[in-house]
């Protein structure tokens, strides 16, 4: 089930109402034309050799072969097509910004030598067909030199371990210091002088892939200096960007065309080595060249989130105080520092005294990066287990605990709006959270055992600069240029809904267009749970300014039209904006052969006003959904003798069927702080944080035992019980 | 994916012929069913395949039917049919649930009974090109690796577990599999059709080049014969059988008169324990007895460094398979 609590909000006409996607027709009848759907004349099809080897040296290449096969035109290697990718390894993880791209130290190029992991790229071919191009892969003769490799990110900082870069693992910094990440808030070691009790755990998660429906692919077309890339971007703008300053061209140069895509979660951010491998080629065939990665490339060679092992020590008083908080963690990259490998939870207590210190390392398997929530649902699961297990050892009601320890509004720190405690209070009045939850955990007789778990976030809500341009005719029809994408969540529908709010006109009467760089002007990009807020302040601000000029000139005549465009740079008056959300989930466990249901799940968020309804519910159901995935089922096990991946795709990374998805009702209590477009927050990204820490700590109220370690496979669960 | 020729065999004999003659060229050849997993292994290099005989235009081999001696099965009835068929439903339950309980609906709908029971194995190392024994390699890489889902029974010099479902049924039921090769037709008892690692490494079952399974016959099931499959999965639908129970019994009232017991996923070939049937004779079912049947059922596995945590979901499989049979 699904409910919205909106009392004291003014009704509204367009939003706030259910409302189909105002492209669902053309998706689901076949008419939407994704990436791969696109055939331009005389096209190519590319494919990539990649690395069978974890980390090697290659002595030498011999494409000879390849480009004797009749059909293949193209051929590109590391020795002939040496072009930075500069969104692929970047000091510090700083995906946005050019100057710290510029100084980077560990630049990935779209071609490496040496290799650092199983499926880095070495070439690619362009032929007539797709299978001409994989059978000139088998062509490419390649002579590799192995290296020592090395896979656990404790492992490679040890003192003699396989160096991936010679200056060492640990990656380096934004500024190039060999330096882990450190926030160090209050003095922790005087918090843990003050505490009656310390307690220390270890806990440890796993690489889990993005799995968009979509894998990557491009098709580039170059029309003299100009390069046109149709490519599945959830940012065009950054990815024009990028992909001009990777190629040498201005952002003029460069027009990125993405009106359908298969999804993203975060690991189609910026612009892919796809975009510029496809775009090398091009050029030098002189034809469009279309590069698909097939389900096994995608996994291997694109990314998806960092794992980490985590050490918390935590000091407490006997009533439940918390004095100190302390993390050293470990988030293994890959061998490039696509994102950050942050680690975030912590900063959701008031505690003064909080101590972390976060090392990116380097190692031989594939790359990390951006995967929805980049930071926060492995954070949170560490951190949320480790404070649930300190209050269960205190004998306090976790939820208790959390109320007299989370981070409030201070005079230094205010929020716009602050809804924690009411999301965590209706959360567990509608979940029942005093029955369901055993007070002595495990307490449950026989080998079935129910247990009851929840975990709480607030989560950035900021407000920022991106543009629109909205335009009337004669008829009264209005026009939205905006350039989002639509990675799931809806962007179009919701700039049309929007609009046509502030615009006070019905949706049908709003036309969207998106999607196309040369069309639309900047947008922040289907990433950072941005666009709503961002994108949606520009679209109210462009429209104030449309009806502005209508009030003063009236609607145009004959063939003439209005046209207004903003691109504002609002902010929250030096307030912290935040959506809040809490879940509670009940878990039951057969601990003959370790196997986890979840018999309820309740969700309850803060996301300010929700625009439209029947996406909001379904941002916060599938983000759920792949939590619990997180929690319980995927990972990406390698063979540490050979370092082979051994469970890429969904069939070994076990993501959950339909067949494994509890019901997940869905509560969003609905507030206006002001700020938003509407009131608007960020959903998008704000469910899956919850999951992981959630049902793991269901799992160890039902068994009686802390599970240290995502996932929580029946292997793990039975090894506690044995 | 790689170029290769496809032939449409009009019937088992002609596919025969047609695979003796490519291979005699010198070519790599598969049979295909349902294809349904044969088409990703050509697709990812673990199937060197440069002629496919397709089976989809053989028009015998789809009934299935009851004769005096007992159910005679084709080998190209899918699995959907089988889970379905009213005969099966009815006699021979624990071959409807296994089959059934396959992969996917839309794997079910394609994928046949001869080629569920022929299957590759779906060990990582093999199916991620490891060059492994079942690649002709002279190496089981799960031995000092990822062994959490490999063989505790039957093992060594491969580790690999048999993935079919509907084979620990087959075997359960005494079947008798039919076999055309280019040399004429043969039968052969479930039991026998498999071969363990001792004997090949590289493959599963005792078909020689150019053979084909082409049905199965199950003998005739006495009226007071009981059946059923248990089958613990990692998630709810499209995997393997972690652990997998076939459990046939004739019962007098409550009584084990006979009983046939075979286990999927943890052996290379479907695992037979005798000592759980010789337990069971003469037993009245009961929690008791099954559980001690369970364990039973783990006296004499070989666990490998990271699979141990099979034991306890084989004794409860087992239990539970044993359980539901129970009289009333």
């Amino acid at each position: 089930m699904s409910e919205f609590t909106r009392e004291g909000l003014e009704p509204l006409s367009t939003i706030g109402n259910d409302t189909p996607r105002i492209d669902a027709i053309e998706r689901v009848t076949g008419q939407a034309k994704y990436t791969r759907d696109w055939k331009l004349p005389g096209m190519l099809y590319a494919k990539v050799l990649r690395s069978p080897h974890p980390h090697a040296r290659i002595v030498s290449i011999d494409t000879s072969a390849a480009e004797a096969l009749p059909g293949v035109q193209t051929v590109i290697t590391y020795e002939n097509a040496q072009v930075v990718w500069g969104a692929g390894s970047v000091n510090g993880g700083r995906q946005y910004n050019d100057p710290t791209k510029d100084a980077t130290i560990h630049r990935r190029y779209i071609f490496n030598n040496p290799v650092r992991f199983v499926g880095d790229s070495i070439a690619a071919v362009a032929a007539t067909d797709r299978h001409i191009a994989e059978e000139a892969l088998g062509l490419i003769e390649v002579e590799y030199e192995q290296l020592p490799f090395v896979l656990e990110p404790e492992e490679a900082l040890e003192e003699g371990a396989p160096q991936v870069y010679a200056e060492g693992n640990l990656c380096p910094d934004f500024r190039g210091e060999f330096a882990p990440m450190v926030s160090n808030i209050g003095d922790v070691e005087a918090g843990f002088e003050e505490a009656d009790q310390i307690f220390e755990e270890r806990y440890e998660t796993g690489f889990i892939h993005n799995a968009q429906m979509e894998p990557r692919c491009s098709l580039a077309h170059w029309q003299g200096d100009k390069l046109v890339l149709y490519t599945p971007s959830q940012g065009i703008s950054n990815c024009r960007h990028d992909t001009a300053r990777d190629l040498g061209l201005e952002d003029h140069q460069v027009q990125i065309i993405a009106k359908y895509m298969g999804g993203g979660f975060g690991n189609k951010n910026q612009n892919q080595d796809a975009d510029l491998i496809a775009a090398t080629l091009s050029r030098r065939a002189g034809v469009p060249v279309m590069l698909e990665y097939s389900r096994r490339e995608d996994w291997l060679g694109v990314h998806g989130r960092w794992p980490t092992v985590q050490y918390y020590k935590v000091g407490v008083k006997d009533d439940g105080e918390v004095t100190a908080m302390q993390m050293r963690a470990y988030s293994g990259m890959g061998p490039y520092r696509k994102n950050s490998g942050g680690i975030s939870g912590m900063d959701a207590y008031g505690c003064e005294n909080r101590y972390r210190e976060i090392h990116p390392v380097y190692t031989n398997r594939t790359t990390s990066g951006n995967f929805r929530a980049p930071s926060d649902p492995h954070g949170h699961y560490g951190v949320e287990n480790m404070m649930d297990e300190v209050a269960y050892q205190l004998d306090m009601d976790p939820v208790e605990f959390t109320l007299k320890n989370m981070r409030r509004p201070s005079e230094q720190q205010q929020f716009t709006n602050y809804s924690l405690e009411e999301v965590i209070n209706d959360g567990a009045q509608r979940f029942n959270w005093q029955t369901r939850r055993k007070v002595t955990p495990g307490s449950d007789e026989g080998p079935i055992k129910r247990g009851a778990g929840f975990s709480f976030m607030m989560f950035r809500a900021g407000v920022g600069t991106s543009s629109a341009i909205v335009r009337v005719n004669a008829n009264e029809e209005y026009t939205l240029y905006v350039g989002v994408t639509d990675i799931g969540p809806g962007a179009k529908t919701t700039m049309g809904m929007i609009a046509a709010e502030a615009l006070r006109v019905p949706l049908s009467q709003v036309e969207v267009v998106w999607g196309d760089t040369d069309r639309c002007p900047y947008s922040v990009g289907e990433s950072g749970s941005r666009t709503t807020i961002m994108t949606g302040i520009a679209v109210v601000e462009a429209a104030e300014d449309l009806k502005g000029q209508i009030a003063d000139r009236g609607m145009p005549t004959g063939s003439d039209v209005l046209i207004a465009s903003a691109t504002p740079t609002p902010t929250t008056d030096g307030m912290t904006r935040q959506c809040f959300g809490a879940h509670f989930v009940e878990v039951e466990v057969d601990t003959r052969i370790g196997s986890t249901k979840i018999l309820k799940y309740t969700t309850v968020h803060e996301s300010g006003r929700i625009i439209n309804p029947s996406t909001a519910r379904d941002q916060i159901r599938g983000a759920t959904i792949q939590g619990i995935g997180q929690a319980l089922y995927e990972d990406l096990l390698y063979d540490p003798q050979t370092g082979q991946p051994l469970t890429p795709g969904y069939y070994r990374a076990r993501h959950l069927t339909h067949k494994d998805i509890p019901d997940i009702d869905v509560h969003f209590i609905e507030v206006d702080d002001g700020y938003g477009p509407f009131g608007a927050k960020t959903a998008g990204e704000s469910g899956i944080i919850l999951a992981p820490a959630a049902v793991a700590n269901a799992v160890a109220n039902a068994i009686g035992k802390r599970m240290t370690s995502l996932p929580i496979t029946r292997d793990k669960i039975l090894g506690a019980m044995a | 994916m790689k170029a290769l020729t496809n032939v449409n065999a009009s019937s088992f004999n002609e596919a025969a012929a047609a695979a003796q003659a490519a291979r005699q060229q010198g070519q790599a050849v598969a049979f295909s069913g349902g294809g349904t997993d044969l088409l990703q292994q050509i697709k990812d290099g673990t199937d060197p395949a440069d002629v496919v005989i397709n089976l989809r235009s053989v028009a015998d081999g789809r009934a299935i039917g009851a004769d005096g001696a007992g159910i005679a099965i084709g080998g190209l009835v899918t699995l959907t049919e089988l889970a379905e068929d009213p005969l099966v439903l009815s006699g021979l339950s624990a071959i409807a649930e296994a089959a059934g309980s396959v992969g996917t609906p839309q794997i079910r709908n394609v994928g046949t009974l001869a080629g569920n029971i022929t299957q590759r194995p779906w060990c990582w190392y093999y199916r991620n090109g490891f060059n492994c024994f079942k690649a002709g390699g002279n190496e089981c890489f799960s031995v000092n690796g990822e062994n959490g889902q490999h063989a505790i029974y039957g093992g060594g010099p491969s580790y690999i577990v048999h993935p079919s479902d509907v084979a620990p049924a087959l075997v359960a039921f005494d079947a008798v599999f039919q076999v055309t090769g280019p040399n004429g037709d043969r039968e052969v008892s479930a039991e026998d059709f498999f071969v363990l690692p001792i004997t090949n490494p590289e493959r599963e079952n005792s078909l020689a080049e150019n053979e084909l399974l082409t049905g199965v016959r199950i003998p005739n099931v006495s009226s007071n014969t009981v059946s059923t499959y248990h089958k613990i999965m990692d998630r709810e639908a499209w995997t393997h059988a972690e652990v997998g129970v076939a459990a046939v019994i004739q019962r007098d009232g409550n009584e084990v008169q006979n009983a046939k017991i075979v286990l999927a996923g943890v052996a290379p070939i479907p695992w037979r324990i005798q000592a759980i049937e010789d337990f069971l004779a003469g037993e009245q079912i009961s929690e008791a007895v099954a559980r001690e049947a369970g364990e039973i059922g783990i006296q004499d596995a070989q666990p490998l460094s990271n699979n141990a945590h099979k034991l306890p979901m084989i004794s409860s499989a087992i239990e539970r398979a044993i359980l539901n049979l129970a009289a009333g």
